[in-house]
């Protein structure tokens, strides 16, 4: 996942590749997701999150719907 | 970067002190270190480690280079120099994405200003971390791939 300077630099992107445009986040939603997701990874105890934990993750930050669906 | 979701989850005691000693030193250094380095520190032969290597990258704990056996990415910290660059505690840290970036400053529990660069047209850009919040930022972060598949290739996504 890049950062791009503006919604028309994110459509040139996926131009020039001949890909589908994805789906974007404020960086604020990506601090939030990023810091629940690896807020204990340094901790002897840290364990991957469960598919739940990881729905409940992208949910609580707003992200919802086909894009974000985690099961096939 | 998730590291989702269907895998073995079950870590033996040796793959988890590869584990254990692979974060601390990237969070203490900013650098990984590679099986020879792992192999001595752990005083136990190399092929041990890289097995261990395997088994954690089959668990998508880290990413190893396509090649080498060499570790690309602790998630979220990144073995090589890329257009993520992060500051903080005095040293200098890389993330493979924007969200591993965030992730340093998170993973470390401490300030950070992240250097990136616009995936279109490379222009620098600025954000930072400050007692737990984004106090600094621009842009927009895009994810090109859907969840489910993120894993299909890891690099491109």
């Amino acid at each position: 996942m890049l950062l791009f300077r503006a919604e028309e630099h994110i459509d040139r992107w996926c131009r020039t590749r001949d890909i589908g445009r994805g789906a974007t986040l404020t960086p604020e939603q990506g601090w939030r997701l990023a810091y629940d997701w690896y807020k204990n990874k340094l901790k002897p105890e840290w364990r991957r999150h469960t598919l739940e934990e990881t729905e409940a993750l992208l949910a609580s930050v707003g992200l919802a719907g086909p894009f974000w669906n985690l099961r096939d | 970067m998730v590291h989702m979701i269907q895998t073995s989850g079950q870590f033996d005691a040796f793959s988890r002190d590869v584990r254990l000693h692979v974060f601390s030193k990237a969070a203490e250094t900013g650098g990984i270190p590679q099986p020879p380095e792992i192999a001595a520190a752990l005083g136990r032969p190399q092929a041990k480690v890289e097995q261990a290597l395997r088994q954690l990258a089959a668990d998508k704990v880290l990413i190893l280079a396509p090649n080498d056996g060499n570790i690309w990415a602790a998630n979220p910290f990144c073995a090589v120099p890329s257009p993520f660059r992060v500051e903080t505690r005095g040293r200098t840290y890389w993330g493979i994405c924007i969200w591993d970036a965030l992730g340093i400053a998170a993973a470390l529990g401490a300030d950070a200003v992240i250097r990136a660069a616009c995936g279109d047209c490379s222009e620098p850009m600025l954000l930072e971390i400050t007692d737990g919040k984004l106090t600094r930022s621009e842009g927009i972060i895009h994810f090109a791939v859907p969840a489910h598949r993120w894993w299909d290739n890891i690099g491109f996504t």
